[in-house]
């Protein structure tokens, strides 16, 4: 681990022919052509599959767009009925939302955070791949809804009781709740893998704090999308089951809330905006130092300021709730919180300016469109803050002016960075150079078509007109504004293709690109143009924030495979695992190949979501079991499996594979899922809290239906099989694997039990879920208590079966470790929920 | 080349921008002109009638002003940063410099602004909710897709109506809003903010009328296919007239106008028939599913808003609302003869105390 034993694979790696490595390393980590081209895991090419899909969902959101302008352009018009056009606007804001904001900037990350850490993947390669079909298959499910005028009507963020069944009988708020559910799995798969790589992948040597800014960024971002997406994933399966089943979590006469439904969809809904974000100042921060000619300056302050926006976000989701009628002193936190976030922000404007003021800056077309972000995004920032004051919010919220400064800041915020980035990354992409001629058009048409449509609707706001609707009377002094917004919409449109033909056209006619066009100072400009599946024939070390720019010939001696790991005879796809601070070299991880389990496990899940939303509910539990099946067969081939390492043979003198030590990335992987998983959980006890202590009708019976006992029975039975499995796991520590695998099943066995303990609990209850939302959210956390029990004792036994196989033991002691960390999460929630449950409702009383 | 291509570019953009400099002021004066003309409007924020608007208006000006400040100065200072210099600095200098910058602009601006923006701010938030000595209370409740307005303290019992809310001159009244169905919105945008109509909970708000006038409202959260067609027309009257109307519309003068002419008794039972199950008239009917129509023939619009009410405009109401209203919940009169529906017309007009 030392760096002088890797210096020593160095030497002996540079004894090889280059080219010969070149093909060794292409033969085990290239694509497969024809069908075999679904399995592909590799990074490089699901990075750009997320890419393009997002472009296609991003041209039909854009359509939807330049509907509701059509509509808009003049009073009285009928060009689209009301329910048509609530259809086509609730479509826009969730098309561009979750399935092209999202979507594509976790298709950048996944493409560009390896190449930029000197990693050769993702740390879960079979991951990506997963997330790639669930997003491709949800964003298809959702947007056929369109095409059978079927779609979701209730406005991107489904207030309930609109959406719900009685003020929304057809299928529409179905296909949203199952189709964004279903996507979600996207962005959390997508959210834990990058977390992951980025902590754990980095090449050897890159200290936390020597890291690109960028990742810095992307990180921030994943480990938002973990969590803050679960509060909505948690929404919408209430949603759905009040929909569906009829469990009244946001019905007032069964004792809940509609503004529950608020709390949760905001509590993701406002990170989501800086998940959004983040990534695309991350572009800036990248492009202006380069462009610049000069490192970034206060790289702490921007990291500080990263950290800052990361935390604040997920205090300011009330700001968007300012009328439901929140008490006065919770405003006034919200309205002040909310105001904060404006110093994280101003504190990177004016890093990015010091750095130009400071560097010599080049006009270059990446940089027109990082102008542009910044003239939209301030004036965007600036309408923020005036919306975080509470009575101007009151005046202004849910009037244009809202849709005017949200589309300044998602469209300037990260569109025109995205398109900066594009511009800039086009050589990487495809080995040519961007046109500047047909560039700079588009850059004029979008920035002034957007202006024109969106500066003027702050006004349209501030005389009165209220959002979603579809028709005007005339005199009301809104005509002409309304006018000129259309028309500069289409005017941004014409840009915005400009822009696309620009960049389908410099595929085939742009100049080619040389080595580092823009003389960047970050390691993806090492890779060659495009860039091959395994981005480096050989892994630096880079000790520096610059190594571009500290060792220009760094992309030619990684290619003569000059660095460590340029070693193909195992046949292993292999890169480095290391420290998560400092970037020391800890073990060698052995990334699975290509496979079809994720593309079957996502079309599995596809047909449970089609299946509960015709609601076939017998088909919709098959096919869950059978995605089930395909996930655990998925998780079989690891380790010591003859399809993933068995051999462990490392060059002498480096590191053991990871699967052959008890910290690998799975663990970590595991432990980034159990804080999405906990922030599921905790956004469950807020709103069995809430339902407790607000909604108007809550009624609680006198005596807690739950028997304590049988609970307190279940909870003994999963801290016992936590506490074997501790002990298992230290003998493993301690290389012996004596007992292993009938511990194994003792533990399994000890989890059998606690479900049959808290399954007869539930039995016991009584409950009449579709009465009352009490026993409705009581259902609910057992179910979830069960889910978990079930899956502890699923994985363990499995481990025990692996235990006889010889692919888990003293040698391979990685796996139960990974299992361990779900026992001691169903130890802390178990015992939590028996609290909130049933011991709570027995101390305060009803 | 691609050196002297950016020099190029950039010189064009100072070029541009110095000849172009007298045109953009022209521009922007006629820009501003053709604002401030706009200002007015039924439903314009930017034309207050009420103390809690007046201050929201005046924050918002300041702030306007304020940003547009930010705004140049920010663009400015990017703009100049391109410009090329020749300037050589120690590293340290570089460091000092840019702490100033990031302090400066990263810390201070903000905080500032925003220090002075609450302390500006949060008072006039107190103005709108409801303390100190009671006031007038109007309920407020929402419909798909129209207003329920109901005036519990009116002397002499409730007074109810619909899409028609009356309020007193120069005093504070605290409207009760909430929802019957779905979440809706209450906003007079002249008056002051706007609160949810929620289902479950009543929300509270108080404003105040300076002048007599006619404002512009309508529902501001979206509440399915009828939103853009729920307005409520706002009028407020000196406290004497306001008193008066809300007497001419005690119970028993409703009853007795809508029964007060006998020849008029055929047209009463195809109401009953036809209309009791969900209108109420005083003395005739008691549905409570649609609008009360008691006094209906003296309300500014029908249906909410869509039309303005003049002779003759029930009846095309009652045989075109469909298609004036796109999925309201009225049941299509196509099964009744245009005679009756002109007789319902023309009876319900008269409904005018």
């Amino acid at each position: 681990m030392s760096t002088d034993s890797t210096n020593t694979v160095n030497q002996a790696a540079a004894k090889q022919d280059p080219q010969q490595l070149h093909d060794d390393l292409h033969e085990i980590w290239g694509n497969p052509k024809g069908l075999k081209a679904l399995t592909i895991v590799n990074h490089t090419t699901l990075g750009l599959r997320f890419m393009v899909t997002g472009m296609v969902f991003f041209l039909i959101g854009g359509i939807l767009a330049m509907l509701v302008r059509t509509q808009l352009a003049m009073p009285d018009q009928d060009f689209m009925s009301p329910d048509i056009y609530n259809q086509v606007t609730t479509m826009h804001g969730t098309v561009m939302m979750f399935l092209f904001a999202i979507p594509m900037l976790e298709g950048l990350a996944i493409y560009m955070i390896p190449k930029m850490i000197g990693a050769r993947d993702l740390v879960c390669p079979r991951l990506t791949s997963l997330g790639y079909w669930c997003y491709l298959f949800g964003g298809i499910i959702l947007t056929s809804s369109l095409i059978l005028e079927m779609a979701p009507s209730s406005g991107w963020f489904m207030y309930t009781p609109l959406s719900s069944s009685e003020f929304s009988p057809d299928l529409g708020s179905d296909f949203w709740l199952l189709g964004i559910t279903f996507v979600e799995i996207s962005a959390l798969s997508a959210g834990v893998e990058i977390v992951v790589s980025i902590l754990r992948t980095r090449t050897q040597g890159m200290a936390l704090h020597k890291m690109p800014l960028f990742a810095w960024y992307i990180l921030a971002m994943a480990l938002m999308i973990v969590v803050g997406f679960p509060p909505l994933i948690l929404g919408s399966i209430l949603l759905e089951l009040e929909r569906a089943v009829g469990m009244p979590f946001f019905e007032v006469a069964g004792g809940g809330d509609p503004i529950l439904w608020q709390h949760l969809f905001w509590l993701f809904g406002h990170p989501e905006v800086y998940i959004i974000f983040l990534p695309a100042a991350g572009i800036i921060s990248t492009l202006i130092p380069v462009f610049a000619g000069r490192p970034i300056v206060g790289y702490g302050w921007v990291v500080f300021a990263i950290i800052v926006t990361g935390f604040i976000s997920f205090g300011l989701w009330v700001h968007h709730m300012f009328t439901v009628g929140i008490p006065q002193l919770a405003q006034a936190f919200f309205s002040a919180a909310s105001m904060l976030v404006a110093v994280p922000t101003a504190i990177q404007v004016f890093v990015w300016l010091a750095t130009l003021w400071l560097g010599k800056p080049k006009m270059k077309l990446p940089m027109l469109w990082v102008m542009g972000f910044l003239i939209i995004f301030v004036c965007g920032g600036l309408t923020g803050v005036m919306l975080a004051l509470v009575p101007f919010n009151w005046q202004v919220h849910d009037t244009h002016f809202v849709v005017a400064h949200m589309h300044y800041v998602l469209v300037g915020g990260m569109f025109f960075p995205l398109i900066a980035g594009l511009y800039y990354w086009l050589p990487l992409f495809s080995g040519r150079m961007p046109s500047e001629n047909l560039g700079r058009w588009g850059f004029w048409l979008t920035f002034l078509g957007f202006n024109g449509t969106f500066l003027i609707m702050h006004w349209t706001g501030l005389l009165g007109m209220p959002r979603r609707i579809y028709t005007y009377d005339t005199g009301m002094g809104w005509d002409i504004y309304n006018l000129l917004s259309s028309v500069s919409s289409f005017v941004m449109s014409a840009g915005i293709a400009m822009v696309l033909l620009d960049i389908a056209l410099h595929f085939r006619f742009g100049k080619p690109a040389k080595q580092n066009p823009w003389n960047a100072d970050t390691l993806e400009w090492a890779n060659s143009m495009p860039p091959s599946a395994y981005n480096f024939v050989s892994l630096p070390k880079v000790e520096t924030r610059h190594p571009l720019w500290d060792d220009p010939n760094l992309p030619y001696t990684m290619a003569e495979g000059k660095h460590s790991l340029a070693v193909a005879s195992h046949g292993r796809r292999e890169m480095w695992g290391t420290d998560p601070i400092t970037g020391k070299v800890r073990e060698i991880i052995h990334l699975p190949g290509n496979s079809w389990w994720p593309l079957f496990a996502a079309l599995a899940l596809a047909v449970v979501c089609i299946s509960l939303l015709v609601r076939v509910y017998a088909l919709a539990g098959i096919f869950v079991l059978i995605a089930g099946v395909f996930l655990l067969r998925w998780s079989w081939e690891n380790g010591t499996h003859p399809k993933a390492a068995p051999e462990a043979a490392v060059t002498p003198g480096d590191p053991p594979l990871h699967s052959r030590t008890m910290d690998g990335p799975g663990v970590w992987a595991m432990a980034i899922f159990l804080i999405a998983n906990g922030s599921f959980f905790l956004s469950y006890l807020f709103g069995w809290f809430y339902l407790w202590t607000v909604s108007p009708e809550w009624r609680m019976p006198d005596i807690s239906p739950l028997s304590l006992s049988l609970l307190v029975a279940a909870g003994l039975a999963v801290s016992a099989g936590c506490g074997v499995m501790e002990k298992l796991i230290r003998g493993l520590r301690h290389k012996s694997d004596v007992g292993l695998g009938a511990g194994l099943y003792l533990v399994g066995g000890l989890g059998a039990v606690q479900v049959v303990f808290t399954g007869w609990a539930l039995y016991g209850a009584n409950l009449s879920p579709t009465e009352t939302s009490h026993d409705a959210v009581m259902l609910f956390g057992l179910i979830y208590a069960l889910f978990h029990g079930g899956l502890a004792v699923i994985l363990t036994v499995l481990q025990g079966l692996r235990v006889g196989y010889g692919y888990v033991g003293a040698y391979a002691p990685f796996e139960p470790v990974v299992v361990a960390q779900l026992w001691r999460y169903n130890v802390v929630t178990f015992w939590v929920l028996v609290g909130a449950l049933a011991v709570l409702p027995r101390v305060i009383g009803s | 080349m691609r050196e002297r291509n950016s020099y190029t570019i950039l010189s064009n953009i100072q070029r541009v921008s110095s000849r172009r400099v007298n045109l953009i002021a022209l521009i922007a004066v006629i820009v501003i002109a053709g604002f401030t003309a706009g200002c007015s409007g039924d439903k314009s924020i930017l034309d207050p009638a009420g103390q809690a608007a007046r201050d929201v208006t005046l924050i918002w000006w300041i702030m306007l002003s304020f940003s547009a400040v930010v705004l140049i100065v920010v663009t400015v200072l990017w703009l100049y940063a391109f410009k090329p210099r020749e300037v050589t600095r120690t590293a340290a200098q570089e460091r000092g410099i840019a702490r100033r910058w990031i302090i400066g602009g990263g810390i201070v601006l903000p905080v500032a602004s925003i220090t002075a923006l609450l302390a500006f701010g949060v008072p006039a938030g107190q103005r709108m909710l409801p303390l100190g000595e009671p006031a007038e209370v109007i309920e407020v409740i929402g419909h798909q897709w129209w207003f329920e307005v109901r005036y519990p303290n009116a002397e002499g019992g409730e007074v109810v109506t619909a899409n028609h809310l009356v309020m007193p001159v120069g005093e504070p009244v605290d409207f009760n809003v909430s929802g019957a169905d779905v979440i809706h919105g209450f906003w007079i945008p002249r008056l002051g903010g706007k609160i949810d109509m929620i289902p479950g909970r009543v929300n509270r708000i108080r404003l105040e009328a300076d002048i007599p006038a006619v404002f512009g409202a309508q529902c501001a959260e979206l509440c399915g296919v009828g939103h853009a067609h729920m307005h409520l027309h706002v009028e407020s009257l000196p406290r004497e007239e306001y008193d008066a109307w809300l007497g001419a519309r005690q119970d028993e003068q409703l009853s007795a106008l809508a029964t007060a002419d006998a020849d008029q008794e055929e047209v009463r039972d195809a109401f009953r028939t036809h209309c009791a199950s969900c209108h109420q008239v005083a003395g005739v009917s008691s549905g409570n599913i649609g609008p009360d129509l008691s006094d209906i023939g003296s309300r500014a619009t029908l249906g909410a808003g869509v039309m303005v009410m003049e002779e003759g405009a029930v009846s095309q109401w009652l045989k075109h609302h469909q298609t004036l209203k796109p999925g309201n919940r009225m049941p299509s009169h196509g099964d009744m003869d245009t005679d009756t529906l002109d007789a319902l017309g023309a009876w319900l007009e008269t409904l005018s105390p």
